[in-house]
């Protein structure tokens, strides 16, 4: 892997219950972190509408799923501060975890209410799961490689792990990399039943990925470096959570990244309140970073899992590196710590074994 | 960039379980297309698919999609002749659409009506990912792994995904392909949108009236082309570029003039290092719409001038088999490079005059063939062109 450009974070864009706005409305809510309206009441943390209506061009809200609307909304803020041009050159990778099920079930119930004369002929392309990905491509001019990875838990952060392996290796010269997902009410009904114990939320969360050359020459404001990405798998069975903890993917970040273990600042983890998942995700960490592991921030417990979350991650790890302050992931959860490194890790782990490592830098 | 080349192929189609059983179908030009009854199709204008005909072997609790998946997937891995020490560190990229929608709409039918003759754990699989989740435990594949979803074309997405992780260095050996089963709101979505021809669908004809759709699995296993000589191996082909564009354009209708194709297939000949006289062989997209084989034609056209290469539709044998078209057309591609033999457009009768290619109607074509491509086209806009030289 010789040639490949250092990536950099030049936008940020994020609509979910707790944040609605840039990486300075990131930023403002990581320093005074409180948990989203209900969340620890353990209901879902959902975006209000009227946060989403103020983002959304009405004929886009008449005419589009509220999904898709969450999409839109959290990448038109991330290309916007970034200042790119839409033109060609930008790709687009999108996480996500139940796309747009809401949707779906709308259309499946037309049939079952009035047979084939109730099915509705816009609403089907909303059961394709890319949904997402292509009205947001339409909405900010993304011509280049667009694509919809589905994952669970880890979706948001394998998006932009893959979006950074595109543009190091000049696949594209800017990707928009985000996550989305909503909880419509059928999926929300049979959350328990499936097994999920996790805290979830809603909505969406982007950034802005180009070569650190390309971001200079336009005198772009650089929020961060993603200095290595890698994505893995870790043997488990389908849902199922696994025992080993020797994680390939950190191993290969650290050394991408040339930063050891004990020079890492921070950690954000993707424990959402499943606790044999957020156990393993533990034990892999600590098998990984050894005795001295940095402090650890999970962001699910104020915000709720969603695939937007694993980009905010990185997004934040990204604002540590710059400000050297850490949401705690101990109680309060509304406790700030500080740092000490300006690099932290960003780590994923799945149900079933998805595995995906980012070490993030300041810039 | 490191050289990517095939070495194992798997397939559960229309025509059967097995590579042989769907080359065999594709090379006699024979239709697969029959009256549906994996589901319910009454009251529907269009009432035929390409069903797989067999019971593919497995687990009953193993969603039918699971199943295709599984049989393709170890086809192709033996055909590769890799053991388990070699599958540890193999990426697999799975191009999925549908998941295990099947049975999740099952359930919901059951459910909405006060039934509840699924049970809930099978609804687990709904999920395109479960696939990947499936296929890594059952083969041990434990290297990078994701599930693309670009509509029609993540089959082919899924193949030039797992390209990129050989060719940037990341692995040595990726499982890649696309798969879907025959489901109620894929079939009723079509029909809503007025998509499907009644009859088996005609690509490139004057009076083609729509698609007919499909199901199956399509997986080829990819090797850094060095390591596939080192262990003796047959490489079928060379994957020897690949481009991955979007319209940005209308959600289900392509961009007028092509644009977005045309960026796809120069980029899969710029990577290759090819010019457009080195492609003799198209496998089009070629759903049998108005609107997509014209525009389909028209991108060819701008690339590599009238006339200029055969083209050919195998949906039009099999129908629209949605994640797995792309994988599928990719391997009826890399067997029309190994056999010499470009597999016909079946039902073409009468051509569109503003096709202005030779679609090699009803009846296979002997050529010698060294450079093909395979173009798959999505939902969104999003475009895939794959490119394969014969070894």
């Amino acid at each position: 892997m010789t040639g490949r450009a250092r990536v950099v974070i030049t936008g940020v864009g994020v609509v979910n219950a707790g944040i609605v706005g840039d990486s300075a409305a990131l930023g403002a809510f990581l320093a005074a972190p409180r948990p989203a309206p209900g969340i620890a009441e353990g209901e879902i943390a959902r975006v209000a509408a009227s946060a989403l209506s103020a983002l959304i061009d009405p004929g886009d809200a008449r005419r589009l799923s509220r999904v898709c609307q969450l999409s839109i909304a959290a990448a038109q803020l991330a290309v916007r501060e970034s200042r790119l041009e839409p033109a060609r050159g930008l790709g687009l990778v999108v996480g996500t975890e139940f796309g747009d099920l809401a949707s779906t079930h709308v259309f499946a119930d037309g049939f079952l209410e009035r047979g084939p004369s109730g099915l509705s002929p816009l609403l089907f392309p909303n059961t394709v799961m890319n949904t997402m990905a292509a009205t947001t491509a339409i909405a900010v001019g993304a011509r280049e490689l667009a694509l919809t990875l589905n994952a669970p838990t880890v979706a948001g952060e394998l998006a932009v792990a893959r979006a950074v392996a595109a543009v190091a290796t000049g696949q594209a010269s800017a990707v928009l990399a985000g996550g989305v997902d909503e909880i419509g009410p059928v999926v929300e009904q049979q959350l328990p039943a499936l097994g999920f114990a996790d805290r979830f939320g809603e909505g969406a969360a982007f950034v802005v990925l180009e070569s650190r050359a390309a971001a200079e020459a336009r005198g772009a404001t650089i929020l961060g470096e993603v200095a290595a990405a890698a994505w893995r798998a870790l043997p488990a069975r389908p849902w199922g959570v696994g025992r080993q903890r020797r994680s390939r993917a950190i191993t290969a970040v650290l050394e991408e990244a040339g930063v050891e273990a004990a020079h890492l600042g921070a950690v954000y983890v993707s424990a959402s309140g499943d606790a044999a998942r957020d156990a393993w995700e533990h034990a892999v960490l600590s098998a990984a970073l050894g005795p001295q592991a940095p402090p650890a921030a999970a962001l699910a417990r104020l915000l709720g899992r969603h695939a937007g979350l694993g980009v905010l991650r990185v997004a934040a790890a990204a604002w540590t590196a710059r400000s050297g302050l850490l949401p705690a992931a101990a109680e309060p959860v509304t406790a700030v710590t500080r740092v000490s490194s300006r690099a932290g890790l960003v780590h994923g782990l799945a149900r079933g074994g998805a595995h995906v490592a980012l070490v993030v830098r300041a810039a | 960039m490191r050289r990517v080349v095939v070495t194992g192929l798997g397939a559960v189609s229309p025509h059967g379980i097995g590579v042989k059983a769907f080359w065999s179908g594709l090379a006699a030009g024979a239709c697969a297309i029959r009256p549906l009854t994996v589901i319910e199709s009454e009251g529907f204008r269009c009432r035929i698919a390409g069903e797989v005909p067999e019971t593919v072997a497995g687990s009953a609790r193993r969603t039918r999609a699971d199943r295709f998946a599984i049989a393709a997937t170890g086809e192709a891995l033996e055909d590769a002749g890799l053991g388990v020490a070699e599958r540890a560190d193999a990426a697999l990229v799975v191009g999925a659409v549908g998941g295990g929608m099947l049975e999740a709409e099952a359930w919901y039918w059951a459910a909405t009506r006060g039934r509840r003759s699924v049970s809930l754990p099978a609804v687990r699989s709904v999920l395109p990912c479960a696939h990947a989740d499936v296929l890594a435990a059952r083969w041990g594949l434990r290297g990078p792994r994701h599930t693309v979803v670009t509509a029609c074309s993540s089959g082919a997405v899924a193949v030039a995904e797992a390209a990129a992780l050989i060719a940037d260095g990341v692995v040595d050996v990726a499982v890649a392909g696309g798969v879907d089963a025959i489901t109620r709101i894929c079939f009723m979505g079509f029909n809503a949108l007025k998509l499907l021809d009644p009859a088996p669908c005609r690509p490139f004809d004057r009076a083609r009236r729509g698609m007919s759709i499909g199901e199956g699995a399509g997986f080829v296993v990819l090797e850094e082309a060095a390591r596939a000589r080192a262990r003796g191996v047959r490489a079928y082909a060379e994957l020897a570029g690949y481009g991955m564009t979007t319209d940005a354009y209308h959600i289900t209708a392509p961009e007028p003039e092509g644009d977005g194709m045309v960026r796809a297939i120069r980029d899969a000949l710029g990577q290759a290092r090819e010019t457009p006289p080195a492609v003799q062989y198209v496998n089009a997209h070629g759903t049998g719409t108005p609107q997509n084989d014209r525009v389909e034609a028209r991108a060819l056209e701008r690339v590599f001038g009238e006339g200029a290469v055969l083209l050919s539709s195998t949906k039009s044998m099999i129908g629209h088999t949605m994640a797995a078209a792309g994988s599928l057309e990719a391997i009826a591609t890399v067997l029309a490079l190994t056999h010499g033999v470009v597999p016909p457009t079946a039902n073409l009768e009468t051509p569109d005059p503003e096709v202005r290619f030779d679609c090699v109607p009803r009846a296979p074509r002997e050529a010698l063939l060294d450079c093909a491509i395979s173009n798959s086209f999505g939902f969104g806009g999003q475009n895939v062109t794959l490119l394969f030289r014969r070894r």
